[in-house]
């Protein structure tokens, strides 16, 4: 099956299912609400890591003048301020007046004056800490150079605390957790559009009444699996076009690193969140079919919100003890696992027949929804008006 | 129409794309029941619908024409009984080569007409090429090329209403089921409607609509049926109907008295309009006798046959079920 034949105007005949995503996606791509709301959701990610890349403070090297004798400081007080983690540049300044005027103005944040033993630090409004400390290590070992100190006795008087750590923090770990969570308020953001677009294209199924015409061809259970594929495609799009802006931005600003995650790390996020999306999603059209008008789909979806919002909570509690029984037992449950194994599986090793069980009870599950949201669908379809009763729609 | 059943050749065509079909085949409803809660809205139903037949479904609202219909496409599940094509029970792959159209008109209001019935075709299991070739060639029989790429919200209802035929046929259908299609029609659409149900029932499809209008029924349906409380009160063709009712006669005397009535035994007075008056025979009652009782009275004017209408005959059918 090459690209070709999948386009409208090919020459196979087609998977319903197939039909009924491609229509979905066709419409929300053609539509400026895609366009307009993609660029819009771009542009204020972008801003916002511009923002905090603003507000987080520059990571611009101070700026310090030695004038006069003091200029015998720089060496020292360029290696201090290195070992110190303060990222400097010093410069000789000729005149001192001149100097303050620079310090003034702001093109210079620290003038050195004085001699090498007792040096005096002008600033505008205050002195970094780091810089301070670094300019007093170095003025210190002159002192003990001109009391006559040999330069390796100076050099080992003057060196730091060393520190040893116990249990380093890897930074991958974190990430790995944080890209955890990420699924978890991706998997919201995603449910909130896209959930809730699939909600209200079945109610506008059911309002303009072309449902009677599409279960006359096509069957219940395939007509929303194609709707949910359809729309999750494109908002996997979205989201992937918003992602790499952000990426971007990121890089380009400099304000954080980028996650170093593996690819399975990746993959495994992404398989959540997709089982995740389905599941929800899935759950969303089948009560949506109760209802008859568009004002009601909020309403009719929020029962199901409710083990949404229950999944998050439950995060908080299982992340003290990402093995715990609590933990281990909600992870492996259909309404909680795509948020919780993601998380979990970031925070710890997740022996691999949890992984293997929560996924086949989520994909069973979701295949179960599908063929309850159909037989839902299909009896609810015709009654139009009042919202129609769960076990009414069950029954037929 | 006058004439009964013209008997015309029925070509044998290739089908839709579920296959072909061979000509002659029937639409079989047999002793379909539908009930909701305590409501009977089908009540042991039968019809058939032969190939190139166009069959009309007149009956009050309520009376059950629209729950019939949507069995048939398996929108509904009937509580009893089946439906039958071809001699074979309707199955799901079956009923998607039905064109239909619902009460309850209903496409994508945002959707492109071409787009739309190049998806509905494709959903019926045409492939794409086919679809869009289909679709423009209905939307040439329409007048609406130029708007192949409109909204359809952007048309006016009565080009709505042609679209939405245009969905039911845009996929070759081997049997076409119309709830109400000239409901809301202009006169010309109703000619257009009109021609196009001929054409395809011509084409050896099966045709069977539901329609308010007797008139219109009467004109263009090769049989009719007539449905009350969820039952086939009569069905035949129009003369098969009437010959099943009861004979009339249109007098006119003017030398009667204001309250003259004929007096013959089997006769009865069906309206008085001035000097006009309008008899009813029972079955086997010599028309004669009425004219020679007419007759006595003074000179006659006019002494005539009337053929009822559907319109009446509906009343009187309808009057009899519920009496």
């Amino acid at each position: 099956m090459n690209a070709r034949s999948l386009r409208p105007g090919g020459t196979r005949r087609l998977p319903t299912t197939f039909l009924v995503a491609r229509r979905e996606a066709v419409m929300r791509l053609r539509s400026r609400v895609f366009v307009g709301g993609t660029t819009v959701m771009a542009v204020l990610v972008v801003v916002g890591i511009v923002a905090a890349s603003l507000l987080a403070g520059r990571t611009t090297p101070v700026r310090v003048g030695f004038s006069g004798a003091s200029q015998a400081l720089e060496r020292s007080f360029t290696a201090s301020a290195a070992a110190l983690g303060a990222s400097v540049t010093v410069s000789d300044i000729a005149d001192v007046t001149a100097g303050k005027a620079q310090v003034t103005a702001g093109t210079l944040d620290v003038l050195v004056t004085g001699s090498s033993t007792a040096p005096t630090a002008v600033v505008k409004v205050a002195i970094p800490s780091n810089v301070d400390s670094a300019l007093y290590l170095a003025s210190e070992a002159a002192r003990l150079s001109e009391a006559g100190l040999p330069p390796a006795a100076v050099t080992s008087a003057m060196a730091l605390v060393p520190v040893e750590v116990l249990q380093p923090s890897t930074p991958k770990d974190t990430q790995n957790l944080f890209a955890g969570l990420a699924v978890g308020i991706l998997l919201w953001i995603a449910l909130g559009i896209y959930g809730s677009q699939v909600a209200q294209g079945v109610v506008e199924e059911k309002a303009t009444r072309i449902m009677e015409i599409l279960l006359a061809t096509i069957r219940p259970s395939r007509l929303l699996a194609g709707k949910v594929i359809g729309i999750g495609l494109v908002g996997l799009l979205q989201l992937t076009i918003v992602g790499a802006a952000a990426l971007v931005a990121v890089q380009v600003t400099n304000v954080a690193s980028i996650p170093a995650l593996g690819v399975a790390g990746i993959l495994g996020d992404l398989f959540w969140f997709v089982l995740g999306f389905l599941f929800y999603a899935t759950a969303y059209s089948a009560v949506a079919a109760l209802v008859s008008r568009q004002e009601e789909v909020q309403s009719a979806i929020a029962p199901i919100s409710i083990f949404q919002i229950a999944g998050y909570l439950l995060v908080y509690a299982a992340l003290p003890n990402p093995s715990g029984p609590l933990a281990t037992v909600c992870s492996l449950l259909p309404p909680f696992a795509p948020i919780l194994m993601a998380v979990r599986m970031a925070a710890s090793d997740v022996p691999f027949w949890q992984v293997g069980l929560a996924a086949a009870l989520t994909v069973a599950s979701i295949v179960g929804l599908t063929w309850l949201a159909g037989r839902i669908y299909a009896n609810a379809a015709m009654r139009i008006g009042t919202r129609v009763r769960f076990m009414d729609a069950f029954r037929g | 129409m006058g004439q009964g059943r013209v008997v015309r050749p029925v070509p044998a065509i290739a089908g839709g794309p579920g296959g072909s079909i061979a000509s002659g085949t029937v639409l079989e409803i047999d002793q379909v029941s539908k009930r909701y809660g305590d409501v009977i809205a089908v009540d042991d139903l039968s019809l058939d619908v032969s190939a190139g037949e166009l069959f009309g479904f007149v009956g009050r609202n309520g009376a059950g024409k629209t729950t019939t219909m949507r069995i048939v496409l398996g929108v509904l599940t009937p509580d009893a009984g089946e439906v039958r094509f071809g001699g074979m029970p309707l199955t799901f792959d079956r009923r998607r080569q039905i064109g239909y159209m619902p009460e309850e008109r209903g496409l994508y209001p945002k959707m492109r007409l071409a787009d739309q019935l190049s998806y509905l075709g494709e959903l019926h299991g045409m492939t794409g090429a086919d679809a869009r070739a289909s679709a423009t060639r209905w939307l040439e029989r329409f007048g609406l090329a130029e708007r192949r790429n409109d909204e359809l919200q952007a048309l006016s209802l009565g080009n709505q209403q042609r679209i939405q035929l245009a969905a039911a046929l845009v996929f070759a259908p081997e049997l076409l089921v119309l709830d109400e299609p000239f409901a809301g029609l202009d006169p010309l659409a109703v000619d257009v409607m009109s021609a196009v149900l001929r054409e395809q029932a011509d084409a050896g499809i099966p045709v069977i609509f539901s329609s308010h209008e007797l008139e219109l029924v009467e004109r263009v349906c090769d049989r009719v049926g007539i449905i009350d409380r969820g039952k086939m009160v009569a069905s035949g063709t129009v003369d098969e109907l009437r010959a099943g009712g009861r004979e009339r006669r249109r007098v006119e005397v003017p030398g009667a008295a204001d309250d003259w009535d004929v007096g013959v035994p089997g006769v009865s007075l069906v309206e008085s309009d001035g000097s006009r008056r309008l008899f009813e025979l029972d079955p086997g009652v010599d028309d004669q006798a009425l004219l020679q009782a007419a007759l006595a009275t003074g000179p006659v004017r006019a002494f005539e046959r009337v053929e009822p209408t559907l319109g009446e005959l509906f009343r009187t059918v309808i009057g009899e079920a519920g009496a």
